[in-house]
């Protein structure tokens, strides 16, 4: 179970721009969880020092965290660190490796983030024409906005899988 | 068989199938999921099919990918990891390494015995393996090689105990299983804490009964010296970081002072904390250790959002009930039908690591549970006492997958680390024993429920 | 020829719990029977296909067919919802359902969904029995006592505790017990003795307050996406009001039935004490209660509008509730 790129580099000027756009987004968004232990550190402090834990720090919490593991998800494409079992994988050629993921990506991955991307621009839509807030009383309001993460993720991932899909043609076309 | 079952059957082998492409398994889930859609769709239309299945059903994964972010449990998952990395980073197990091999330099395989407990000390004060794994192997082997030790007994004794993290609390396994079947993490987190410390044990005296008998796999040092009270005093200085940390965050959930996701907070800052007073903490290591921690948690949540996906299909087919009816149609009784359990859990191991395991099997698998009517005695603490049992038991079983080849985190981190002379073969042999030990461990959990549910009932009166 | 119908009903409350979620049991036993074979009923329990608060906009959107909650648990999206659940200091199940299936309740209750945008049909599924008040630690001997106190409340009651200087949070069913064991939270109200019970909340709470002030009736629903409603015949649409109507009934009788067993138990077992609100704080609680729907009904004209008209449906009411009944037992001192 490894997690090196098995695309060689093939030099891309599109593709590099495309792949360094997501890396600096994921390089901002990384930090969600370092403000991620501050909050909760500050609500700790709170409720011990001073007898008073915030529902608003609580939700906090969660609102950073889901930042960070949705706009992970294409940082790690582009770095193609997701999981693959590569029991077979890894004793195939360069140039079956990079037909496998060419067919995955084309048949797997891309209905998959299409689906979601589109499916979730209605859920979004009725959270913000609702004006949907916590369903905590002192709760944090403006839910639609963690809730369009979904779709900005899912475009994230979108452009990163493009990105790899042209390298991969570009590198089986040189072959 | 209806037709919905033969959709669920062939949903299976299909998502195998891809498996090893070796294409991404996260986004195996999520394609094979779209692809069945497709195919209940217009099994429905062509054929009067009832699995209701269409375009707008699969978009509930995307209320689903949402509860996932909205999920005040699983905020503990990137503060462990983040504790996990930067503990690596803080220097605390190269100290540890250097004092307790001194102290255990006259006892034959005490340097194998110093590795495993090591492993056990940042079981205990780090939630994820992998990067400990990779720790303790260039801590020890390069010096175990060194002294002569047969390369089987080390590589076995670094990747065993390199994987105990994931089964001693805190751990990130556990906290994604309490949040898959409701139990308290508390709970889980107390329950893991005597098996994963039996198995150092178990590990421990394998080690030192093997060296006995056969000399030649561990010899002592040459320059061994006699054991002096600096020593002891040096041990008990560099011990004591990584304790003070064990009962910040262990300590505390255990007391009901913070939750498990305020402890990872702490944890979190805790390790930075240590980190600095080592002097390693520096603004590369806070960068790397927040970009790390970024993109393994990034590659864990992918495989939820695929699984969810992948899960609810399966649900709509009715694959719930049918693996439900299935399992409790297994005419063994209960004891039976949890043995067949696990063992197909431990197959499943070799394949799939514990995230598919945890997010796609244990689901369908803990109704059952739930109702094979084990008399487990909860002391009138501990809520569903027989699942917590279970999940422990899972636990451990896949605490196995790690080593077991052909895919093994464990074995592919420890090959990364190796000098080129040793080969996958060599850690294959060695993982061996210690797979065995596993399984012994496990028999002794299952004969013995009460290793798992008497810590959290007393810690919870 | 009827069109063959499957719902697909994910629900907000583990089928388990008795009142709370045998109701939608009790559907889908006898759909299939009722309606000839027409139409079937697949329950899945909460979470299994969608979590409970993204029901309403999955049945809206047509992602799912059918959904059984309770109209409260989207007061983050309607801010008039959690009168269709339960109303504090408000009506007992008998005239609640007099307001909603005799007065303007039903025609407000629909009318809210259409005017907020969601393509639903709502039906009533369900009322139980008051609920208890909440589980302390310590008693509380004075408001000054909820001051800071951290507790799971639902609802309006939920902002009244607000009021009242608690920290407020809503966290579902299955969630509460570890909450309260890892004292994230210090205090909860869930819903009857007989379902408290489930969640165990008596090995922790010794105090188990009396009486539900903020609950004296809960209202579930059964929401059927508008688009499959209207594709059913009327025979189909027939056989699932009357169905609700039965369960409904049902599910009063039945939790008006269990709770006294399990009172006497956590007293006599469990070393739990029933505590009764002192006049005073029910009256703190009540005059609370009274600048909340004053504080709502100035932000949200909705909210305004069913208030007006259950205050009014109550007001006329009163005079068969005064004359009508025997006076009630003296509740206990505290
Ligand atoms: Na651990
Ligand atoms: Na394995």
């Amino acid at each position: 179970m490894t997690a090196e790129a098995n695309v060689e580099q093939v030099p891309n000027k599109f593709c590099d721009v495309l792949d360094k756009i997501i890396l600096s987004i994921g390089h901002v968004v990384m930090w969600t969880n370092v403000i991620l232990i501050a909050v909760i550190i500050l609500q700790v402090v709170l409720r011990y020092g001073f007898g008073r834990g915030l529902v608003v720090l609580e939700e906090l919490q969660w609102h950073l965290y889901a930042v960070g593991i949705m706009i992970g998800a294409s940082y790690a494409q582009v770095l193609d660190s997701h999981i693959r079992v590569d029991i077979i994988h890894a004793r195939l050629s360069d140039k079956w490796k990079m037909r496998w993921d060419l067919f995955g990506i084309i048949f797997l991955l891309l209905p998959f983030i299409i689906i979601i991307f589109h499916q979730s621009l209605d859920f979004v839509y009725e959270s913000w024409r609702v004006s949907e807030r916590s369903d905590a009383p002192m709760g944090l309001p403006a839910r639609w906005l963690i809730k369009s993460v979904i779709p900005i993720s899912f475009g994230m991932l979108f452009v990163a899988t493009i990105s790899r899909l042209v390298r991969i043609i570009a590198s089986l076309r040189r072959a | 068989m209806e037709f919905n079952e033969y959709l669920v059957i062939a949903m299976f082998l299909t998502f195998i199938g891809f498996l090893f492409t070796g294409f991404p398994i996260a986004w195996v889930l999520g394609g094979v999921a779209c692809i069945f859609t497709l195919v209940g769709y217009l099994s429905d239309l062509w054929f009067g099919t009832w699995t209701g299945l269409d375009y707008l059903t699969l978009g509930m994964s995307v209320n689903r990918i949402f509860k996932f972010m909205d999920n005040w449990v699983l905020v503990a998952l990137p503060m462990f990891i983040f504790m996990g990395l930067m503990l690596d980073r803080s220097g605390i197990a190269e100290g540890l390494m250097r004092s307790m091999q001194s102290l255990f330099g006259k006892v034959r395989g005490g340097l194998a015995v110093t590795v495993t407990t090591i492993g056990i000390i940042l079981a205990a004060s780090t939630g994820i393996i992998g990067a400990s794994v990779v720790l303790l192997g260039l801590l020890s082997l390069p010096a175990m090689l060194k002294q002569g030790y047969s390369k089987t007994l080390a590589l076995g004794t670094i990747a065993g105990s390199g994987t105990l993290g994931i089964l001693i609390p805190p751990s990130i396994m556990l906290v994604i299983m309490a949040d898959q079947l409701g139990l308290s993490v508390g709970d889980l987190f107390m329950g893991a804490v005597l098996p994963g410390v039996i198995l150092g044990l178990l590990y421990i005296s394998y080690i030192l009964i093997y060296s006995m008998i056969r000399p030649e796999v561990a010899p002592l040092d040459p320059d061994r010296k006699p054991i002096e009270l600096r020593m002891l005093w040096d041990v008990f200085k560099h011990i004591l970081p990584p304790a003070a940390l064990i009962v910040a965050v262990l300590g505390s959930i255990f007391a009901g002072i913070t939750t498990p996701t305020e402890a990872s907070g702490v944890g979190a800052l805790g390790a930075t904390i240590l980190a600095a007073v080592n002097k390693r903490l520096n603004w590369k290591v806070v960068v790397e250790v927040t970009k790390a921690c970024f993109n393994t948690t990034a590659y864990i949540f992918a495989i939820f959002l695929g699984a969810t996906c992948f899960a609810l299909v399966l649900r709509s087919l009715g694959g719930d009930e049918f693996i439900e009816r299935i399992l409790t149609g297994i005419p063994l009784g209960p004891y039976g039908i949890m043995v067949v359990i696990l063992i197909a859990i431990f197959m499943l191991g070799f394949f799939l690591d514990w995230i598919e395991i945890t997010l796609i099997v244990l689901p369908l698998i803990a109704p059952v549970v739930s109702n094979l009517g084990f008399q487990i005695e909860g002391y009138g603490v501990v809520e569903n006492p027989e699942l917590v049992w279970f999940v422990v038991l899972i636990a451990v079983s896949l605490q196995t997958s790690f080593l077991t080849p052909p895919v093994g985190f464990a074995l592919f981190y420890l090959k990364g680390i190796c000098p080129p002379e040793i080969e996958l073969v060599d850690i294959y042999k060695g993982v061996i024993p210690f797979i065995i030990l596993q399984l012994i461990g496990l028999i002794i959990v299952i004969l013995w429920p009460q290793l798992v549910i008497w810590l959290p009932s007393v810690a919870y009166r | 020829a009827e069109k063959k119908i499957m719902l697909k009903v994910p629900v907000c409350f583990a089928t388990v719990l008795p009142g709370l979620g045998t109701t939608i049991t009790y559907v889908a036993d006898r759909i299939e029977t009722m309606s000839g074979g027409t139409l079937r009923m697949k329950v899945y329990e909460p979470g299994k296909l969608v979590a409970p608060f993204e029901i309403l906009g999955a049945v809206s959107s047509g992602k799912i067919n059918a959904g059984y909650s309770t109209a409260g648990y989207w007061a983050g999206k309607i801010p008039a919802s959690p009168f269709f659940t339960a109303v504090p200091f408000g009506p007992e199940a008998g005239e609640y359902l007099a307001w909603l299936w005799h007065g303007n309740g039903m025609k407000l209750y629909q009318e809210m969904y259409d005017s907020h945008g969601y393509n639903v049909k709502v039906l009533v599924l369900g009322i139980i029995a008051p609920e208890t008040s909440g589980w302390f630690k310590e008693p509380v001997k004075s408001a000054n006592d909820l001051n800071g106190l951290r507790i799971r409340f639902f609802g309006l009651g939920g902002q009244v505790m607000e009021k009242m200087g608690a920290s407020v949070s809503l966290i579902p069913g299955g969630e509460i017990f570890p909450a309260l064991e890892k004292k994230a939270i210090d205090a909860t109200e869930f819903s009857m003795p007989a379902i408290d019970e489930r969640l165990g909340f008596y090995k922790i709470s010794k105090y188990n307050y009396y009486p539900g002030w903020h609950q004296q009736a809960t209202v579930f629903e059964l929401l059927i996406n508008k688009d499959v409603w209207n594709s059913m015949s009327d025979r189909q649409k027939v056989v699932i009001e009357e169905l609700c109507k039965a369960a409904t009934v049902d599910a009063f009788a039945m939790t008006e039935a269990i709770q006294p067993p399990v009172m006497k138990k956590n007293v006599e077992e469990r070393g739990v004490t029933n505590m009764y609100w002192s006049d005073d704080m029910l009256a703190k609680y009540k005059a609370a209660w009274e600048e909340v729907a004053a504080e709502q009904s100035a932000k949200d004209p909705y909210f305004k509008k069913v208030w007006d008209d259950l205050s009014a449906f109550r007001e006329d009411y009163k005079l068969w509730q005064t004359y009508g009944f025997l006076p009630r037992p003296e509740p206990p001192n505290m």
